[in-house]
């Protein structure tokens, strides 16, 4: 039992947690050999150590463990995986009273393990998870997978709430009326832009430039050398058209009018094809960057002349930035940016502050929007060729009578694809029946589109059905179908619905066989799809979603823009996709020997020798305080204030994410630690946590998290390195655990992290099984999860053999049958 | 219509992401609308989480004619229609043995009077919330019953409280004890939810027909399917089979009566800075009373927890942060700048409302807006006294200018409970309420 074990006890036991499942079950390898034989019975052990509180008497807790029959342990299966964690963490007996020799407690929990496992074999409890809705981004991938449509779903769908760390909890999926009507909203747009077909008059769409990007430098690779600033984007476009393009600079400070320099060129590429381009030239562009000032600002009647010439000027500058280009139907790349000058920004170089808004209102050209609006109905060619037109439409009537049938193969395609099972004639009848309202209205295509229409709010393609066989008896478990299998497989590692040929092999019935199940996930990993376990799973997990929403405090970070907000997300986001790539052991997450880098990030984090707004990937040395997840500036900047480092929310996320014992929430009526707001007057950071551990109450859990935090203080706010604080105090990394483990700074930090790999896989196997199962765990899958990490130990943790462990595992296959509604 | 039209006021303009996008929403559009306002009563509740300083929000003197506190200043010029409330208890957001929580439980409580009960599972539970026992009395002849809106992103990872379902967070209005409103943050999808899609009338019109028709279908494949279900899928369905429902009449209703509304240009985007999207959030809350398609809004201006600083006033600490001040002198300070100008934010709302004319009066005459925190000193997470407030009501009888303060133990569904009574709803008890706040009814 490792010391850091022991002491996660005490933040268990600093309050009582929750009844969850973290707080009830955690476990870890059995311990090899059979320690169960050498050691004293388990019931000896029980008797001595347990029973003297948790009798029939006292019934301390409510727990009555002399009352239990060691012969039925898995009738009892949730009691004695508490019992398995409270002695495993050390939380259990109290520090006060004795306890048994470790091995013999190492003993006891082998043997109950043992016993739990068997009899979870024996009679296999898979819960039953509730009827799923798809989330917005299984939504917006099912799209793209049913009709090669790539939309912006955040415009057409509100985001889901999450349910134990995952917006694919399906308790937390609920349906309101609101969400009904952005439903039919996105099935009328969604079927409108795959058929090409342009009804009415559409909204002008707006692709907007953070504000705190800086645009005196290339963006990112998808933008050409020798550009700076602006932006690139894949548009879909409906129809072969004039689109019209508006093109708005920034707005510039207090003044008002665009920020716009004589000189500057800006050009406007599709798929890297130049299409048009504007010098900013003319004495409208003398006052650079604002419409001249009136003579005299006291004069009400120079300041509204003044107004009046910028907002005249204005007027000339968007005009200038108007324009139209015919573009042929479906996604392209658009890229909007200035053309790089040599001159140098000065200001710039001395403080990249300075590039915010609004506190710079002159200088060089910057961008602030595009805006694409789609031709009238009138001005769009009929029946583009499309990629949309080509996956949907698999059939082209060449007379009337032909109609109705191809409608029905073009519907029935759809559905089988959209439903994720072979479709039947009753599935038809609700599309079909819509198809002909529309048909007789406005034609063929206008029928398809309302059949369509049908198909993506019908709740068989909205909410995931896993049928119940009628000779399976209430709550007794049964394995689920091979349809309903693909379906798991394909949300759990693509976040969409199956491809042809899973469905193909799953219609076939074969799926369930190991070596064709291992082949097909073996294929979807390697699948480009997989990438959803990056941007959903770990980016939740390991909350690489956030950084979107990263906004430190300009008064106390100078160092901060997009283009790092966006170098923090690329970095995590690369670095755990290599690991599923290049199937890698998990455990690289704690300490890989490279990450991934541009030039922006590796000076942000001091790394010499890349240059370029490419990533890439760059070998970390040994003694690199950059290995692994907790080197990483989206991690770093996640858990710190927007102004200042947090020790206890640093500490917290590596209790919650890495050792999966989340603290308890502080007590009532317990202040927090004062804040001062000026960083010259903060108190040494040690000094304020020091008032932790003099509150008995406080001290439980901050003992630990507060010294896991301390570790990482030479990482700022966002992640920069520094040894002194800007009071000038040295940054003092030293760390020491209750149980004396002590360490210095990051590079000891991920050692201590490794000597307790253990819960780390515990902890990635559970939030693995959350993520795929779409529901929260509970005591009964605490067998799984040793299992999972059983099989995987096999394969030196590599990340596939985690799938793999997940994807065979009695809760992914089974389900437990439910009461039969009248 | 895409283009910015420079002649519009400021404060019209919407910034998405640093853009500036015309969104003409309220001036343009007055005399299309006033013309079909009936005198109808509204309600609209706005949250406000992590408490306030007391000292600056409680005035400093009682009864009519009272002093403003410094925290309230921004509603003295509508004193005659202010109400400040002192001494209320948010009982039920206490813990009362649970472990954690008090941010979650604090917003679900306030209007509810229920106290929320501890789960990240699909039982969560709270009561029915004021707006909603007010809209089941007053909405059911709009086109919505209710709106639900909010500034601030429920995707955050790692925002919830660990034990509680997010939905505790993000939701102030509960549609009855187990169904919490989601409140939607976009304001275009607002708009759309008011005005539905399509530019013109005819092709709004042409729109809802064929939503009908899907809708129609849509209600068959539900009960069909319905039959073949376990009981707990089969509740799960019923889940959309109801909202289909609602989204049907609701269809039905704005046929009948929108027709001539001149719908403003829609919103695209989010506004970058917190006044500028809370002051939308408000725009169309407006709009959505004087078009009369909704009687009752609740809007969660700050949620409990927040981390959202506020630079543009110079503070760059975080909203949670900044609550817990520890009786720090300087923090303290902080935390009724930032008070004040969520005060001074709603102060905008008010101002919108009584600038509208509506029937005999302005529109504040005939709405109520509630405004508070389910936590009074958020530093110590504290749920008694904590800080409410009421503006306007006129139509209704309500007497302003008073700050009324009670004894030791009121609880605040008195106050809700006597406002469900001025509109109507027949309740004789609601939550933990002892009765209602007769010197509030009487005006004396």
């Amino acid at each position: 039992m490792s010391g850091l074990r022991r002491t996660q006890l005490i933040a268990v036991l600093c309050l009582l947690a929750p009844a969850t499942y973290d707080a009830q079950v955690r476990s870890a390898l059995p311990q090899k050999g059979s320690a169960a034989a050498s050691a004293p019975a388990p019931r000896a052990v029980l008797d001595k150590y347990c029973v003297t509180c948790h009798n029939q008497s006292l019934k301390t807790a409510g727990l009555t463990l002399d009352a239990l029959d060691l012969t039925q342990v898995s009738s009892h299966a949730e009691t004695w995986e508490k019992v398995v964690r409270k002695i495993q963490t050390g939380a259990m007996p109290p520090a006060m009273l004795p306890r048994p020799e470790k091995a013999a407690a190492a003993g006891v929990v082998s043997w109950l393990e043992t016993e739990l496992d068997r009899g979870a074999r024996e009679h296999p409890n898979p819960g039953r998870p509730t009827l799923q809705r798809l989330n917005r981004s299984e939504y917006h991938n099912a799209i793209r997978d049913l009709l090669a449509l790539d939309i912006d779903a955040a415009a057409l769908l509100p985001a889901d709430s999450a349910g134990y760390g995952f917006d694919n909890n399906a308790d937390a999926l609920t349906l309101s009326p609101a969400l009904t009507e952005r439903y039919l909203e996105a099935a009328a747009k969604i079927s409108q832009m795959a058929l090409g077909r342009v009804r009415g008059s559409p909204a002008p769409e707006s692709v907007f430039v953070p504000t705190d990007r800086d645009q005196s430098i290339r963006f990112n690779d998808e933008l050409p050398w020798g550009s700076r600033g602006g932006l690139a984007f894949h548009y879909f476009f409906p129809v072969d058209g004039e689109y019209e393009f508006q093109i708005r600079p920034t707005q510039g400070g207090a003044a008002g009018g665009y920020r716009v320099a004589a000189g500057d060129q800006i050009d406007v590429s599709i798929d890297g094809a130049k299409v048009w381009t504007k010098k900013l030239e003319g004495p409208l562009f003398a006052g650079r960057g604002r419409g001249a000032p009136p003579a005299d600002p006291t004069d009400p009647a120079a300041v509204v002349a003044a107004e009046r010439r910028l907002a005249g000027r204005d007027k000339v500058v968007l005009e200038m930035l108007r324009f139209r280009v015919p573009v042929k139907a479906g996604p392209h790349l658009v890229q909007t940016y200035m053309v790089a000058r040599t001159e140098a920004f000065v200001e710039d170089l001395f403080d990249p502050s300075l590039r915010r808004e609004p506190y710079r209102a002159q200088g060089p050209t910057t961008l602030s929007s595009v805006t694409i609006a789609i031709p009238p109905a009138k001005n769009a060619a009929e029946a583009p060729d499309s990629p949309s037109r080509n996956r949907l439409l698999v059939c082209h009537p060449a007379t009337a009578a032909e109609e109705t049938p191809c409608a029905t193969k073009i519907l029935a395609t759809l559905a089988r694809r959209a439903y994720r099972r072979p479709v039947t004639g009753e599935d038809l009848q609700v599309p079909l029946a819509l198809y002909r309202e529309g048909a007789a209205k406005g034609g063929f295509e206008a029928g398809l589109e309302m059949g369509m229409r049908s198909v993506l709010v019908s709740p068989k393609f909205l909410f995931r059905f896993e049928g119940q066989p009628d000779t399976v008896a209430p709550n007794t478990p049964y394995r689920i179908t091979d349809l309903e299998l693909a379906s798991r497989l394909s949300f759990f590692l693509w976040s969409s619905v199956p491809d042809d040929e899973l469905l193909d092999v799953a219609a076939k019935n074969t799926l369930h066989n190991r070596a064709v199940l291992d082949q097909q996930v073996k294929r979807m990993l390697a699948d480009a799809r997989s990438e959803a376990l990056v941007e959903n799973f770990a980016g939740q997990w390991l909350h690489i979603r956030n950084a979107a929403s990263f906004r430190p405090s300009p008064e106390l970070l100078f160092h901060f823009d997009d283009n790092l907000r966006q170098a923090f997300e690329r970095e995590t986001s690369l670095f755990f996709d290599s690991i599923v790539r290049e199937n890698r052991s998990v455990l690289d997450l704690l300490d890989a020997d490279y990450t991934f880098l541009n030039e922006r990030l590796a000076r942000h984090y001091g790394i010499p020798g890349v240059y370029g707004e490419r990533f890439r990937r760059v070998s970390l040395p040994a003694d690199s305080v950059r290995r692994g997840l907790l080197g990483q500036g989206s991690i770093l900047t996640d858990t710190s204030r927007s102004n200042r480092t947090s020790p206890v929310i640093r500490g917290k996320w590596i209790l919650e994410n890495i050792f999966g014992a989340p603290p308890p929430p502080p007590p009532p009526n317990v202040p927090t630690l004062e804040e001062t707001r000026d960083p010259r007057k903060v108190l040494p950071m040690r000094e304020q946590m020091a008032q932790h551990r003099a509150n008995p109450v406080c001290a439980g859990c901050h003992a630990q998290m507060d010294q896991l935090g301390f570790a990482l203080e030479n990482f700022d706010a966002i992640g920069e390195w520094r040894d002194i604080y800007v009071s000038g105090a040295p940054v003092d990394a030293s760390a020491k655990l209750p149980d004396g483990t002590a360490f210095n700074g990051p590079t000891e930090l991920r050692k201590v992290l490794l000597n307790h790999s253990d819960e780390f896989l515990t902890t990635m196997t559970e939030k693995l099984l959350t993520y795929a199962l779409g529901r929260g765990l509970e005591a009964a899958d605490a067998p799984a999860v040793r299992q999972v990490k059983r099989e995987a130990a096999r394969a030196d943790y590599r990340f596939a053999s985690l799938i793999q462990g997940v994807v065979t595992s009695t809760p992914f296959q089974m389900r437990m049958a439910q009461e039969r509604a009248n | 219509m895409m283009i910015t039209k420079i002649a519009l006021p400021r404060r019209t303009f919407l910034r998405g992401l640093g853009a500036t996008v015309a969104l003409p929403l309220l001036d343009a559009m007055i005399p299309a609308m006033s013309a079909q306002s009936k005198a109808a009563p509204r309600f609209a509740a706005v949250y406000c989480g992590n408490g306030a300083n007391m000292f600056d929000w409680t005035p400093p003197t009682d009864g009519a004619g009272f002093t403003f506190s410094p925290t309230l200043k921004p509603l003295e010029p509508f004193r005659e229609q202010t109400l400040v409330f002192t001494g209320l208890d948010n009982y039920q957001a206490t813990d009362q043995g649970d472990v954690g929580g008090q941010h979650p439980r604090a917003a679900p409580a306030f209007m509810s009077s229920v106290h929320p009960k501890q789960t990240e599972g699909a039982d969560v539970q709270a009561g029915t919330t004021t707006d909603q026992m007010i809209a089941q009395q007053i909405g059911r002849d709009t086109k919505l019953p209710s709106l639900e809106v909010s500034v601030d992103r429920n995707d955050v990872v790692g925002a919830c409280d660990h034990g509680y379902a997010c939905a505790y967070m993000n939701s102030m209005s509960w549609k009855s004890p187990t169904m919490p409103l989601p409140a939607e943050t976009n304001p275009r999808f607002v708009f759309e939810r008011l005005f539905g899609s399509g530019n013109t009338p005819e092709e709004r019109l042409a729109r809802s027909e064929e939503d009908r028709s899907v809708l129609d279908g849509l209600t068959q494949e539900i009960s069909k399917l319905k039959s073949g279900l376990g009981a707990h899928d089969r509740v799960k369905l019923g889940e959309y089979f109801d909202a289909v429902r609602d989204v049907e009449q609701r269809i039905a209703k704005s046929e009948s009566t929108n027709q001539n509304v001149a719908v403003p240009e829609r919103p695209s985007g989010e506004p970058e800075s917190f006044r500028e999207y809370a002051e939308l959030m408000f725009d169309l809350q407006v709009l959505a009373f004087q078009a009369d398609i909704t009687r009752v809004s609740s809007f969660m201006l700050a949620r409990e927890n927040i981390n959202r600083s506020y630079p543009e006033i110079g503070l760059p600490e975080a909203h949670h942060s900044i609550s817990h001040h520890d009786n720090h002198p300087e923090k303290m300070k902080a935390y009724s700048k930032l008070n004040t100008y969520h005060v001074d934010t709603l102060a905008y709302f008010v101002r919108k409302l009584q600038s509208i004319r509506d029937g005999d009066g302005t529109l504040l005459d005939h709405s109520v807006v509630l405004y508070g925190s389910g936590m009074s000193d958020g530093n110590v997470h504290n749920n008694y006294n904590v800080p409410v407030v009421v503006v306007g009501g006129r139509d209704l009888k309500f007497k302003g200018n008073r700050h009324l303060r009670y004894a030791k133990g009121t609880p605040l569904a008195n106050l809700s409970l006597t406002l469900m009574a001025k509109f109507g709803v027949p309740a004789e008890k609601f939550g933990d309420s002892t009765g209602k706040l007769d010197d509030f009814l009487s005006g004396v």
